[in-house]
């Protein structure tokens, strides 16, 4: 009874308390991509991802009702840092459902203005505004309308004590006037957030704390796995990891969320921490979670695993091992020899024939694709071309002659020329996560396997050159590159072996891979050459090769590679691989296969229409 | 003169194509779609009174449609020029555009005649014509990234010379809508800085970007009366996406340049 009037109450007075408008509320997944591509048209940073803001508390004054059910003291801010621009996860604050649509836009229109971000927080919003109101006329009117919504939603400042008064009118002010106020006036409590500007990182300076010990790539976040499915990021701050020298052990868990908030200055490493979905839901409910930089996180345990084969069991390494360079974009530096690549060739293969189940897919495969083999033919009877043909002429004078009506057929001859000048490198990605289950009985490693081994006998029914590599990598030293058949070898009972032999191991260090195949292509000459990759996912590696820094060296990789004049193309059954693989291959220079059971059948006829 | 195409011109481009026809070099101009490589050929072609002979070259091109062919007329066989062997009889600009459409044995025709030896043999009737002083050959490519399966030929390449086009400045480009539509002065700042938006999005999320003759086609509808945001909707968002939510953040940019 008690728990009914208590669930009771908490309706009412949440209703009450809510000003908020569900039934014209615009989710920030229903215009993430419209607000991703006008932020990239205004100028704002094509390398930036999307995504929603962490409520922060702000600890403003809040109205009676609010107080009374306790809501209203957390609210999601906009901000924008080196890798994401994070937008409110939806908006409902206005009743029309246009203003809020509105409010997306305005706050993605101000996050591209180029404004000095050492200027103070009113004074940079103020500029950003004129900047963007000068730049785009068009948003004056809309700029002034949300305004004038949104000063009706903010407490008067007749109601507030008088040094919150004077803070609140100089706020209403740099907003009606832009660029009118230089100053911000103190005030005892925080003022209400202002939500048509953008805020610093919310409150914590990441960069003040950032310390490494060694100066070893560490990881950064190690959220993802929860972000991944509410797409919502933990405002994280960074600490010293203690020496646990004189640590005492804090023995309680999320008994009380406060104890996971307040970080406390000792060593606590996660090695009891199996309850992931437990710490996942305390986490959801934090302010800040704070991640101590001793690379000891859950995920890094599991990588641990992760050890190189002994030398024995190991597929025979051929040569030293070639050293690549690898770009870092926060410096915009190529770094030199930076990682070293090792070419592999599995030892174990033994030579054998196609796997049965395949055979009646691959004969319809390799008819299909003996059509494209180069034809070079002359048709007779045609209206125009190069030369006389000089028997439908004869033709015709004799029909002339004869009294027969002439039929108006073609007198020229024309040549129909399909050359087919064509080399191709197929670069399968072999990581870890190649082993997981894309359907009920296949894991992906066997999808790609599969395909692998009708894409070489649709090829080698073309006559095309094509060279097949797999790779993997375990951090900058040890990139593995698998040879499965390159260009000079015969696609021959033992390059069939050595793909019946790939098997999943380690990580995706996508741009050195890329540079390597990309100098083998290089190499070849013929006229049109194509660089197919198939993978499941982003890059990824231990060390920092991972989010922006991964994604930008594999996008240099291949601009790259277009440079010495290859096509790179990219089949993944990756389904988020729209987020990122625009910015690395461009529009139609990627194809997602929605079902990976599919992609066996899928890749040959992709290569057919793209070559043909 | 008073037939001059309109051409403003951004650098030292005029000089540079006079120099070369005054020494005889062949000229190669790369640029992308719809920045005024023809415009520029056109004009200069006017301003030194020469006849222009333009191919837009494509992969069935054959060295027969440059050189020429014998056609079948009234019972005899008639020797047919291409424009190629025209206009080097006449002495005019020969300007193959996208010229890395066409195949590379196609091109090779154009070799001895892009050397010092300017002559161009017709294999077909045995003749050998040498191209008079006044002859000039001009090639033209896009090098954006769908021509990457095609390339030139280096050995074709190195025959010419090189000019480089690009957009022109917003300045620049505001002049030329002015010069090309007579639209006032405010319009064209518009009309451009929308193009420098939609022009930050290449490779990204879109393949081909507004080119300055988009931008003057959504001048000339203005000009006539359409409600610009309209105008700009037919000429650069429907023009450059087939995709729903690229056209409607495309449209977003072009709501906060006019105002709704």
């Amino acid at each position: 009874m008690e728990e009914y009037v208590g669930e009771l109450w908490h309706k009412l007075v949440t209703r009450v308390a809510d000003k908020q408008h569900a039934e014209a509320a615009v989710n920030l997944d229903e215009i993430s991509k419209t607000a991703a591509i006008f932020f990239r048209a205004l100028g704002g940073d094509a390398g930036l991802n999307l995504s929603a803001a962490a409520s922060t508390r702000h600890g403003a004054r809040r109205g009676w009702r609010d107080r009374l059910a306790s809501s209203g003291e957390r609210i999601e801010l906009s901000w924008r840092d080196g890798e994401t621009l994070r937008l409110p996860e939806k908006i409902d604050l206005f009743s029309e459902r246009s203003l809020n649509r509105d409010m997306y836009l305005w706050l993605t229109a101000l996050s591209a203005a180029d404004v000095d971000d050492n200027l103070p927080w009113i004074v940079r919003n103020q500029t950003a505004t004129l900047a963007t109101l000068t730049r785009f006329p068009g948003l004056v009117s809309r700029y002034y309308r949300l305004v004038g919504a949104l000063l009706l939603l903010r407490t008067l400042p007749s109601k507030l004590p008088i040094e919150e008064a004077a803070q609140e009118s100089a706020i209403r002010q740099a907003l009606q006037q832009p660029g009118s106020i230089y100053d911000l006036p103190t005030a005892k409590k925080p003022f209400q957030p202002v939500l048509l500007w953008t805020h610093p990182s919310p409150p914590v300076n990441a960069s003040n704390k950032v310390s490494s010990s060694d100066g070893a790539p560490e990881r950064e976040q190690s959220d993802d796995k929860n972000v991944a499915k509410s797409r919502r990021k933990h405002a994280a701050e960074r600490t010293d990891m203690p020496d646990g020298k004189d640590g005492f052990l804090m023995m309680f868990r999320a008994e009380s969320l406060f104890s996971w908030t307040e970080y406390i200055n000792v060593n606590r490493p996660q090695d009891e921490e199996d309850d992931i979905e437990r710490a996942a839901l305390a986490a959801e409910d934090m302010d800040t979670m704070t991640v101590a930089r001793d690379g000891e996180t859950s995920v890094a345990k599991l990588r641990f695993d992760l050890d190189l084969p002994s030398a024995g069991e190991d597929d025979t390494p051929l040569g030293e091992g070639i050293p690549l360079p690898e770009w870092d974009y926060k410096k915009q530096v190529m770094q030199p020899d930076y990682c070293r690549l090792q070419e592999y060739v599995s030892p174990q293969a033994q030579p054998c024939e196609l796997p049965t189940q395949l055979r009646r897919t691959a004969r319809r495969l390799r008819s299909q694709f003996q059509a494209l083999v180069p034809t070079r033919t002359w048709l007779k009877g045609q209206q125009d071309g190069d030369e006389i043909d000089l028997d439908a002429w004869v033709r015709q004078e004799a029909d002339l002659l004869s009294g027969t009506h002439a039929d108006g057929r073609g007198m020229y001859r024309a040549q129909v020329n399909q050359q087919r000048d064509l080399a191709c490198l197929l670069l399968a990605d072999l990581s870890l996560s190649t082993d997981a289950y894309a359907s009920d009985h296949a894991r992906v490693i066997d999808v790609i396997r599969d395909s692998l081994f009708l894409f070489s006998e649709a090829l080698s029914a073309t006559g095309d050159r094509f060279a097949m590599y797999g790779f993997s990598s375990l951090k900058r030293g040890n990139v593995r590159f698998n040879r499965l058949k390159s260009f000079d070898d015969r696609y021959d009972g033992l390059a069939r072996g050595r793909i019946q032999a790939i098997k999943p191991g380690y990580y995706t260090r996508m741009g050195s891979a890329i540079r390597q195949a990309s100098a083998l292509l290089a190499a070849q000459p013929q006229r049109q050459r194509l660089l197919l990759l198939l993978t499941d996912g982003k890059p990824n590696d231990l060390d920092r090769y991972e989010g922006r820094y991964g994604i930008e060296d594999t996008r240099m990789a291949l601009h790259e590679a277009r440079q010495q004049g290859l096509r790179p193309f990219c089949v993944t059954i990756d389904n988020e691989a729209n987020e990122y693989l625009p910015h690395l291959f461009g529009v139609g220079g990627f194809a997602v296969i929605r079902k990976p059971e599919d992609l066996p059948k899928e890749l040959p006829l992709l290569y057919a229409q793209m070559t043909r | 003169m008073e037939n001059l195409p309109f051409y403003q011109s951004h650098g030292s481009e005029i000089e540079l194509f006079e120099r070369a026809w005054r020494n005889n070099l062949p000229l190669l101009i790369k640029g992308p779609t719809g920045c005024g490589k023809t415009r520029f050929v056109a004009h200069m072609a006017a301003q030194l009174n020469l006849p222009l002979y333009t191919v837009a070259c494509h992969d069935d091109l054959t060295a027969a449609d440059l050189v020429g062919r014998h056609l079948i007329v009234d019972g005899q066989t008639v020797w047919s020029d291409g424009p190629l062997t025209r206009a080097v009889r006449e002495g005019g600009i020969c300007y193959l555009d996208e010229v890395v459409e066409a195949r590379k044995d196609t091109t090779v025709v154009l070799h001895p005649l892009a050397d010092d030896r300017r002559i161009l043999p017709i294999d077909r009737t045995g003749e050998i014509l040498a191209a008079p002083p006044s002859f000039m050959l001009v090639v033209s490519y896009n090098p954006g990234y769908q021509n990457f399966l095609k390339g030139m030929k280096p050995s074709t390449r190195q025959r010419f010379i090189s000019l480089a086009f690009d957009f022109p400045s917003a300045a620049q480009e505001e002049a030329i809508l002015i010069g090309e539509t007579g639209i006032d002065e405010m319009l064209a700042k518009r009309l451009v800085s929308i193009a420098n938006a939609f022009r930050a999005l290449r490779d990204h999320d879109l393949e081909e970007v507004a080119s300055t003759r988009l931008l003057v086609y959504a001048a000339i509808l203005i000009k006539d009366g359409c409600e610009p945001t309209l105008a700009c909707r037919a000429a650069f968002v429907e023009t450059l996406t087939d995709d729903p939510e690229t056209a409607v953040a495309l449209r977003e940019v072009i709501d906060a340049t006019f105002g709704l």
